[in-house]
């Protein structure tokens, strides 16, 4: 009994932001002290649905920018990880690649916008794309380091052996072989993107404005709704991911 | 062809992984020594003698800390009550059944809005107040002692948890497994160890060795997060990265180099925080 | 090949090693784990590069030719078949790696899984094969790209005793069917001798090269005859009992 009470706790607990928000980004007026809304809304939602307001554009960013450096830093990550695995100085390679993974997205960020604005992409999705891939990027080496392993070392002998092409190691072996490691990357560097704050900030100049930036606008204006409806346009589309595909979180961690 | 293919894939981590940021730090430290940027005086170590003069990041590095230190501990505690409370023998209550579905949904939250959530709980006309009101549990609602932009940092501390309570509880879940620490529990048992001595003597030990090396990244990304304590922390002192970007995104100019002070001394520690993990070998090298 | 060398750092792996492999002869190469074996292979397949020495394959220089296209396949102690590929497929794959497809394909897929009595397997994945079924569908996999030469590191080695019976008796049939030109390497004195036509005994990276199997049996380095004592002492002490 005490163990189906503390179950209940622990379940409300963790369902109780999702609760909260969305009950908010539907509140039409929610004065002090109402424990629940006044009255109810559905236009804010409406609007995201059929695009207008800034809202359902932010989402389009968002999408963009994550889905790009999560295949960059997959596909970057999976082809030079194995060069890195593989190297005499790999725990030297491995530290520099856990630099930028370990520095504050914002410390990353306020060193990264010379680098950006020296190249002309400061406050554009592309520098965006680019200084959160290198964020990411650190992270894909690191997952990778878990499957160049004496065995791939082995199969990748043999294909040479064989007769294969690099091309055709790629294709025929060791992508279908790294299958589950390359989805569990793309999933987590896009989650990385996803979430991220302090880069998009600096390198975008405020004027990319993704999901994130969009609740901190709402938040200065003192726009509760809108912030809680911005948070639940970023909360749902990787809850949904999470519930479909639980093992992909914990497979490398 | 595999030494040229080798030089190639090496040559694209260098030039997106180590470039970069070598070039950027260098940048900053160019610049905190007045050797960059708009305002270049010359080689100077104003920016230094002020911030290491100054109080200022001194309690930012001892806030940090604090929040950082309190977060693993609270996270690990409540991790270790969630994923040893809810086993059973047999299996891992974790894994299966609505806890398993219900844990995962924090994972789902950005640190932005679990930062704005903790807001409107927590502020003095928010969630919790309402409810204590309408409970009777409190009288007048200005003697509601609001939780965010606290002294103790509690908001911030419990927005971090929030994320990282339900990552440690299903981390630890998974270890218990992959270190087997129930048949190792089970032969404590049998050499005579009450359950109370294998807890606190076998499985706890185990579990916290073998998550070692993620409890001290997890400690890392706490020291330097942002956008939970940009909301939910007071003027001053800030936490490290909070402080960076002020001193970076003031107007004063003369600011500016201090904020690369700030990113350099941060980034030095951190990396002296790795370096150790390496050294130790807890990192997979 | 010709005065083959290599050192790791300081330490010599081979010193000038010299061997040559007739057209479908099975050479057996004696050797413990760590007499440089496995380098002497992997220099021969193209993996490594020996420090000094040449090789030839027909008279042709091969030092130089990248492993892909140098015809030697090297197979390791696993099978190492595909996981996400079943037997045919495995069996298949240097064929399509050569864009050979259709009947001709299939024809010769076919017949190799026949002659390595694996016709029921054919649509298993690996992992539901035995250690024997998954050694031979490798051999399968080497053999039906008609390497010019095939090198075999310890290929029984995590195979139980009665199966490595049945695969030496199949190795030499399916060798003797495809005219199968092999450096066959082994720790096992017995298995040495069962599969070589000539023999060699590679010890601390020198190789020394017997022209038959009398001579070789006959060489105190090799250990047959201490052999051969044990078990005649065991045989005297039990005839009086």
């Amino acid at each position: 009994m005490a163990k189906k009470a503390a179950v209940a706790l622990v379940v409300s607990l963790c369902g109780l932001p999702l609760a909260v928000l969305a009950v908010l980004s539907f509140a039409g007026a929610w004065p002090f002290p109402d424990v629940v809304p006044s009255h109810w809304t559905a236009s804010r939602w409406l609007d995201v649905l059929t695009g207008r307001g800034g809202l359902a554009a932010s989402f389009g960013v968002s999408v963009l920018i994550s889905a790009s450096v999560a295949l960059l830093s997959t596909v970057l990550g999976f082809v030079t990880s194995k060069h890195v695995a593989y190297h005499p100085r790999r725990r030297l390679l491995l530290f520099l690649a856990y630099v930028p993974f370990a520095l504050s997205p914002v410390i990353l960020g306020v060193c990264l916008l010379y680098v950006a604005i020296q190249a002309g992409l400061s406050g554009t999705v592309a520098g965006v794309i680019l200084a959160q891939t290198i964020f990411a990027y650190g992270f894909a080496i690191v997952l990778f380091q878990g499957l160049w392993s004496p065995r791939m070392r082995a199969f990748e002998d043999l294909v040479r052996t064989l007769g294969g092409s690099t091309w055709q190691l790629y294709a025929r072996v060791l992508v279908p072989l790294a299958q589950e490691m390359l989805l569990l990357c793309f999933f987590q560097t896009f989650l990385i993107s996803w979430f991220q704050y302090g880069l998009t900030v600096l390198v975008g100049g405020g004027q990319v404005k993704t999901l994130t930036l969009k609740v901190y606008d709402y938040v200065g204006e003192a726009n509760v709704f809108y912030a809680a409806l911005a948070s639940c346009l970023l909360i749902f589309p990787p809850a949904l991911l999470l519930w479909a595909n639980k093992r992909f979180l914990f497979k490398a961690v | 062809m595999r030494s040229r293919s080798g030089t190639l894939g090496l040559a694209a981590f260098f030039a997106v992984a180590v470039l970069p940021i070598g070039a950027s730090l260098l940048y900053a430290l160019l610049y905190s020594v007045g050797l960059a940027g708009l305002l270049a005086e010359g080689f100077n170590g104003r920016a230094w003698l002020a911030v290491l003069g100054g109080g200022e990041i001194w309690w930012s590095l001892i806030l940090s800390v604090w929040v950082a230190a309190a977060v693993v501990a609270a996270g690990t505690a409540l991790g270790l009550a969630l994923a040893l409370g809810f086993r059973t023998d047999r299996d891992n209550a974790l894994d299966c059944g609505v806890l398993g579905y219900a844990l995962y949904l924090p994972l789902a939250l950005p640190g932005a809005v679990a930062a704005f959530f903790v807001f409107q709980m927590l502020t003095g006309g928010g969630f919790v107040a309402r409810v204590l009101l309408r409970l009777g549990l409190l009288s007048d609602p200005s003697r509601f002692v609001p939780l965010v932009t606290d002294r103790w940092a509690v908001g911030i501390i419990l927005a971090h948890t929030l994320l990282a309570a339900p990552f440690l509880a299903l981390l630890f879940a998974r270890l218990y497994e992959s270190e087997r620490v129930d048949e190792l529990a089970a032969l404590s048992r049998s050499l005579g160890a009450s359950r109370r001595q294998s807890l606190w003597r076998v499985e706890v030990p185990i579990l916290l060795h073998a998550a070692g090396t993620n409890l001290a990244l997890l400690f890392i990304v706490i020291l330097g997060s942002y956008e939970i304590p940009l909301l939910l922390g007071r003027q001053a002192p800030q936490m490290l990265s909070v402080l960076t970007m002020r001193k970076f995104a003031l107007f004063d100019l003369r600011q500016k180099p201090e904020a690369f002070v700030v990113a350099l001394i941060y980034t030095g520690l951190v990396m002296a925080l790795i370096a150790g993990l390496f050294r130790r070998g807890r990192v997979d090298g | 090949m010709r005065g083959i060398s290599k050192s790791f750092g300081s330490e010599p792996v081979l010193a000038d090693v010299s061997l040559a492999v007739e057209h479908h002869e099975t050479v057996s190469v004696l050797g413990r784990s760590g007499s440089g074996k496995t380098t002497l292979l992997k220099i021969v397949a193209g993996l490594e590069t020996a420090d000094r020495g040449e090789l030839r394959l027909d008279g042709r220089r091969i030092d130089a030719v990248p492993p892909q296209t140098r015809g030697v396949v090297y197979l390791y102690q696993e099978p190492l078949l595909f996981p996400h590929l079943d037997v045919w497929e495995n069996v298949a794959f240097g064929l399509r790696l050569r864009g050979v497809g259709g009947e001709d394909l299939n024809r010769r897929v076919r017949e190799m899984i026949a002659s390595l009595e694996l016709e029921d397997h054919a649509r298993k994945r690996p992992h539901q094969l035995s250690g024997g079924q998954r050694q031979r569908v490798s051999f399968g996999r080497a053999l039906i790209i008609q390497p010019a030469l095939l090198l075999l590191d310890e290929p029984f080695g995590n195979l139980d005793a009665e199966t490595r019976t049945g695969m030496q008796a199949l190795f030499k049939r399916v060798a003797a069917a495809y005219r199968i030109t092999s450096l066959f390497v082994t720790h096992d004195l017995k298995e040495a001798i069962l599969m070589g036509d000539r023999f060699a005994h590679l010890k601390a990276g020198r190789l020394r090269i017997f022209g038959d199997r009398a001579t070789f049996a006959a060489d105190p380095e090799i250990g047959v005859m201490n052999e051969v004592h044990f078990w005649e002492s065991l045989v005297v002490r039990k005839v009086p009992s």
